[in-house]
C-alpha cells in the first residue's frame, strides 16, 4: 500500500547521497598503463638528455642487455642455478619452520624458549654471519642454501605459530570431544586452520628467499642471478645490473602469481 | 644609536668581502682510509693543499667503487683509489680520466701477498710453479686481486681459466675460506697476511710486487673538471707530489739489507697516517705500499690492464686506454706507449 | 548409561563459577539446564563431557554404553564448531575417521546421519554456503553419527533465528525420542526447555548452584495440544518468576566485567 495524496511541494528535495567510496578495485588496464607511462617517461628522460645514461640506463638499453643474456643462454644458466638454490633453501626452511612453528603453537616449553630465540635471531643480517657460514658450511652450495633457508625459516616460524594461535580453540575442543588423538587434531584441525596464515607467510618467505639469493651468492658463486647482479654492480655495468634486477622482479611477480593461484585453490572453502 | 648599528653592519660586510677575496678554492677529495692514500693525509696535515690555495675536504668512503661514482656525480672533485674493471667501465664512458699515480706494486715492497693454506702447502703448493689449477680466493671479479692473478698467470704461463677463482666479497670472508680449507690460496694485503703467517695459519708464496710490479692506484677526475677547473687539478697534483716525496723519503728508500728503511721524518709521518687511518703505527709500518715520489704512472701497465680486463670480458670492448689517461699533469711518466 | 554430577564445584582463579552441583540423568532422559548468562552452564557441560577438570567433585558414569556407540558422551556446540575447509560430508566423517570402521560402513553411517537430519542434498557443500540452521544440522548429524549414549548440548539453537529454531526443535525431538538418547540440554530459553525437557534444572546466578529441579509432567509428544499449552504456560510463569530477579542482577554483573 502506498501513501497517496501527499501533495507535491516546492520545498521537497532529494535526500543528499552520502554513501559510496572506500571500495577500491583493481583494474588491470590501469596497472599496465601505469607501467607503460613510467617506462615511457624514463626512456624519454634518458633519450632527451635529462638523465645521464651513466647514472640510469634507459629501459631500451636494459632490454638490449636482457636480450643478449637470453640469446647467449647465460640467463637460463643463471636462473637455473639461482632457482635450485631458492627452491631447495625455501623448501627446507619452510618445512623446518612449519614444524617449529607448530611446536611453538602447541607446547609451552617450545613457545617460551622459541619466541625470544626467534626475536633475537630473526633480525640478524645474514651478511654479517658470512665469514662464520664459510667456516661452518664452506663455499659450495651448502652456505647458499643455508642462508636462504635461514631467512625463510624465521619468516615461516612466525607465520605458522601466529596461524596456529589463530585457530579457534572451540574447534580443538570439538576434536577432543570426539576423542580424536593428538596427532589427528594437529593434522586435521590445527594445520588446515593455520593454513591461511602459513600461506600468507609463504608470500613473505618467498620474497625473503629472493632477497637473500643476492646475499647467498656473495659467497663464491660463479653462476646465479644474484652473483650476476653483484658482479655487474662491481664492474659498473649498470645496464646489466638493472637487467638482472628486472629478472629478479619478474621472478618475484611470477612467484607471487603462483602463490595466489595456490592460495585460491587450497583455500577454496573460504 | 642608529649610526652605531649601521657602522657595525658595514664592518661585517667588509669582513665578509675580505674573507671571500682570500678564501681558498674548495676541493673535495674522495679517499679510503688506507695507507695507500698516505700522501693525501700528509698533504692535508702539513698544509700542502692550503699552500696551493686549496681548501681541501677529505670525503671518506668504505669501498673503491663509490669513489669513482661520486667523482662522476660531482659529489667529489678528485678521487684517489685502486683501479678496477668497474673503474675502467665507468671511465670508458667518457666519465673519468686518470691524472696522477697513487700506489703501485713494486719489487721489494710488500703490499699484497700470495698465501697458501698450510694444508695446500703440505699437499704441494709450495711455489708459483705449482699454482696451476689451484683454487684462489679473491674479493670480486674485476678487482685488483683478480688482475694480479692475471699477471701471475702470464708470468708463470699457467692458464688462469683452469684456476677456480672464488669471489667472496670481503677480506674476512677470504680469510675464513682459507682457514676452513675451502680454497688453497689467496691474495691479501700485508696487514692481514703478516699476522697470519706468524700465527702459522698460512704459508707465504710470495709478494705481488716482487712477482709482477704494476700500477695499483691513481688519482682521477672528470673530463669536465679537468677542462673547466684545470688549475684546481694542477694544484692538487702538485700538493700531492710534495707529500708523496715526503712519504717516499720517510718510508720507501731501500736500505742496504734490501728492505725499505725509515727516513728522519718516519716517526712524524707514521703519526699522521695513524691519525687518519685509525690504525696503530706498528700495524701500518710493515704494509706501507710503494708510492711514486713524482706521482708518475706506469702507463703501459694501465693499457695492459684495460686489454687484460677486456680479454676476460670484464671491461667493455669500446673502452680505449688512451682516452682515459691525461698525462699532462705530471712529467716523466714511465713507459708511455707510442 | 547414566550420567551423574557429584558435588561439582569450579573456579577460574578467584572467580567461583560452580558450587555443589549434584544430579543424575537417567537413561533416555532429557535434562534441561537453564540459568542466567555467565552462571557456569557451559563450564558445567565441559566438566560433564570430560573437557574440563573440576576443582571439586566429579562427573561419573554408570552402566555400559550401547555396543555400537563410538563416543558415548557427545557434544553439540552453540557455534557449531564445523571445520570450514571440510564439506558437510567431511565434517560428519571427521568424527569417524579415527575409529576402526571399514570404508563402506563409514560411508553408510555418514549417509544415514545426513539423511536423518535432512542434509542429503547438501553433502558436498562447504559450511560457508549454508544457513545457520543448516550448519547446526551438520553439527547434529556429526553428533549422531557416533551413536552417542548421552548428548551434551550447549545452547545449540541460540545462534539461530526464532523460526529456524522452531523447525529444528521439532526435528530434534523426533530424533531423540526415536533414538532414546539421553541429553543434557543447556539453554537460557524457557520455551525451549519446556518443549524438550523431561526435567528442568534451574541454576542460580554465579556461582551457579542448583536452585530448583522441576519435572515437566506432560510427555513431549503431547505438549503441543491446547490443554497442555495452558499447563505449560503456568509452569513457565512460575519458573520465570523464580529466575527473573537473578537474570536482572546477572545482567548487571555482565556489564561490569
Ligand atoms: N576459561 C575460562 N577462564 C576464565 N574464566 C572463564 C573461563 N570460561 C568461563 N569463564 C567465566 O566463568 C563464568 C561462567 O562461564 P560460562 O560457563 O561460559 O557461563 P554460561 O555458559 O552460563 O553463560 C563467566 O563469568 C565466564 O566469564
Ligand atoms: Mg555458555
Amino acid at each position: 500500500m502506498s501513501d497517496p495524496g501527499v501533495p507535491p511541494s516546492p520545498a521537497r528535495r532529494t535526500v543528499p547521497f552520502r554513501g559510496g567510496g572506500f571500495a577500491p578495485q583493481s583494474r588491470s588496464w590501469i596497472s599496465w598503463a601505469t607501467l607503460v607511462v613510467v617506462l615511457g617517461a624514463w626512456q624519454g628522460a634518458v633519450s632527451g638528455g635529462l638523465v645521464s645514461p651513466i647514472f640510469l640506463p634507459s629501459p631500451w638499453t636494459i632490454l638490449l642487455a636482457l636480450k643478449s643474456l637470453i640469446v647467449s643462454g647465460e640467463l637460463w644458466r643463471h636462473l637455473a642455478a639461482s632457482l635450485s638454490r631458492i627452491g631447495l633453501g625455501w623448501a627446507l626452511g619452510t618445512m623446518a619452520g612449519i614444524v617449529v612453528g607448530v611446536m611453538m603453537g602447541l607446547f609451552t616449553s617450545f613457545r617460551s624458549g622459541g619466541i625470544p630465540m626467534v626475536s633475537a635471531l630473526y633480525p640478524i643480517p645474514k651478511i654479517a654471519l658470512l665469514p662464520l657460514f664459510i667456516l661452518w658450511f664452506g663455499i659450495g652450495e651448502t652456505p647458499k642454501i643455508v642462508t636462504i633457508g635461514f631467512g625463510v625459516f624465521f619468516a615461516t616460524v612466525i607465520a605458522t605459530f601466529t596461524g596456529v594461535d589463530g585457530v579457534p580453540r572451540s574447534l580443538i575442543r570439538m576434536g577432543q570431544s570426539f576423542g580424536m588423538p593428538m596427532f589427528g587434531i594437529v593434522r586435521k584441525i590445527l594445520l588446515p586452520g593455520a593454513l591461511p596464515g602459513i600461506l600468507a607467510g609463504f608470500r613473505i618467505s618467498a620474497s625473503t628467499a629472493l632477497l637473500l639469493v643476492v646475499s647467498a651468492e656473495m659467497v663464491g658463486a660463479q653462476l646465479g642471478i644474484g652473483s650476476f647482479v653483484l658482479s655487474a654492480g662491481n664492474l659498473m655495468q649498470t645496464d646489466q645490473l638493472l637487467a638482472g634486477v628486472a629478472v629478479l622482479s619478474v621472478l618475484g611477480l611470477m612467484i607471487g602469481l603462483l602463490l595466489s593461484r595456490l592460495e585460491k585453490w587450497l583455500l577454496r572453502w573460504r | 644609536m642608529k649610526a652605531r648599528w649601521w657602522a657595525a653592519c658595514a664592518a661585517v660586510v667588509a669582513l665578509l668581502a675580505a674573507g671571500h677575496a682570500q678564501a681558498a678554492d674548495k676541493i673535495k677529495i674522495g679517499v679510503l682510509k688506507l695507507v695507500s692514500s698516505g700522501p693525501i693525509f700528509i698533504a692535508q696535515e702539513k698544509g700542502y693543499f692550503a699552500a696551493e690555495g686549496l681548501d681541501a675536504e677529505l670525503v671518506y668512503f668504505e669501498a673503491a667503487q663509490p669513489i669513482s661514482v661520486a667523482a662522476v656525480s660531482g659529489d667529489i672533485d678528485v678521487g684517489i683509489t685502486g683501479l678496477t674493471a668497474g673503474f675502467y667501465n665507468l671511465a670508458g664512458k667518457g666519465a673519468l680520466k686518470i691524472v696522477a699515480a697513487q700506489s703501485r706494486e713494486e719489487k721489494g715492497y710488500h703490499l699484497n701477498a700470495y698465501l697458501a693454506s698450510p694444508a695446500a702447502y703440505e699437499a704441494g703448493l709450495k711455489s708459483f710453479k705449482d699454482f696451476r689449477g689451484k683454487s684462489v680466493a679473491i674479493t670480486q671479479t674485476g678487482s685488483t686481486f683478480h688482475y694480479s692473478l692475471g699477471l701471475l698467470a702470464e708470468k708463470y704461463k699457467f692458464p688462469l681459466s683452469e684456476n677456480r677463482l672464488v669471489a667472496l666479497q670481503s677480506l674476512p670472508n677470504m680469510v675464513s675460506a682459507l682457514k676452513g680449507n675451502q680454497v688453497e690460496a689467496l691474495v691479501i694485503p700485508a696487514t692481514i697476511a703478516v699476522p697470519m703467517i706468524e700465527r702459522g695459519e698460512a704459508k707465504l708464496l710470495g709478494w705481488v710486487g716482487d712477482e709482477t710490479p704494476w700500477q695499483l692506484g691513481a688519482s682521477f677526475a672528470t673530463p669536465k673538471t679537468i677542462a673547466e677547473r684545470r688549475t684546481l687539478v694542477t694544484r692538487y697534483v702538485s700538493a700531492y707530489r710534495k707529500a708523496a716525496k715526503d712519504f717516499y723519503e720517510a718510508f720507501l728508500q731501500m736500505g742496504p739489507d734490501g728492505n725499505p728503511k725509515n727516513g728522519p721524518e718516519a716517526g712524524a709521518l707514521l703519526a699522521i697516517l695513524s691519525k687518519f687511518t685509525g690504525q696503530t703505527a706498528e700495524n701500518i709500518r710493515p704494509g706501507i705500499p710503494f708510492v711514486d715520489p713524482e706521482a708518475r704512472l706506469l702507463v703501459d701497465d694501465i693499457y695492459h690492464q684495460v686489454e687484460w680486463y677486456q680479454s676476460q670480458g670484464l671491461v667493455d670492448k669500446a673502452v680505449e686506454a688512451k682516452a682515459i689517461v691525461d698525462l699532462s699533469f705530471v712529467s716523466g711518466h714511465f713507459n708511455v706507449p707510442k | 548409561m547414566e550420567l551423574s554430577a557429584e558435588g561439582i564445584g569450579h573456579s577460574f582463579g578467584a572467580l567461583e563459577v560452580l558450587d555443589g552441583i549434584d544430579f543424575r540423568v537417567a537413561a533416555g532422559e532429557i535434562l534441561a539446564v537453564i540459568g542466567p548468562s555467565g552462571c557456569g552452564k557451559s563450564t558445567l557441560l565441559s566438566i560433564l563431557g570430560g573437557l574440563l577438570q573440576p576443582d571439586k567433585g566429579r562427573a561419573a558414569l554408570d552402566g555400559a554404553p550401547p555396543a555400537d556407540s563410538l563416543n558415548p558422551l557427545t557434544f553439540v556446540f552453540q557455534d557449531f564448531a564445523l571445520l570450514p575447509w571440510r564439506t558437510v560430508r567431511g565434517n560428519v566423517e571427521l568424527a569417524l575417521e579415527h575409529h576402526r570402521l571399514s570404508g563402506p560402513e563409514r560411508r553408510e553411517r555418514v549417509e544415514a546421519a545426513l539423511a536423518a537430519i535432512g542434509l542429503a542434498e547438501f553433502k558436498d557443500v562447504y559450511p560457508k554456503q549454508l544457513s545457520g540452521g543448516m550448519r547446526q544440522r551438520v553439527g547434529i548429524a556429526r553428533a549422531l553419527v557416533v551413536r552417542p549414549a548421552i548428548l551434551l548440548m550447549d545452547e545449540p539453537l541460540s545462534a539461530l533465528d526464532a523460526q529456524t529454531r522452531e523447525l529444528l526443535m521439532e526435528d530434534f525431538l523426533d530424533l531423540w525420542l526415536d533414538a532414546k538418547v539421553s541429553a543434557v540440554y543447556v539453554t537460557h530459553n524457557l520455551t525451549e526447555a519446556l518443549r524438550l525437557a523431561d526435567r528442568i534444572l534451574v541454576l542460580s546466578r554465579r556461582p551457579g548452584r542448583i536452585k530448583e529441579m522441576v519435572r515437566v509432567p506432560i510427555p513431549q509428544r503431547e505438549r503441543t495440544s491446547l490443554a497442555a499449552q495452558a499447563e505449560l504456560a503456568a509452569l513457565s510463569d512460575t519458573l520465570w518468576q523464580s529466575i527473573k530477579r537473578e537474570a536482572q542482577v546477572a545482567d548487571r554483573e555482565m556489564t561490569d566485567v
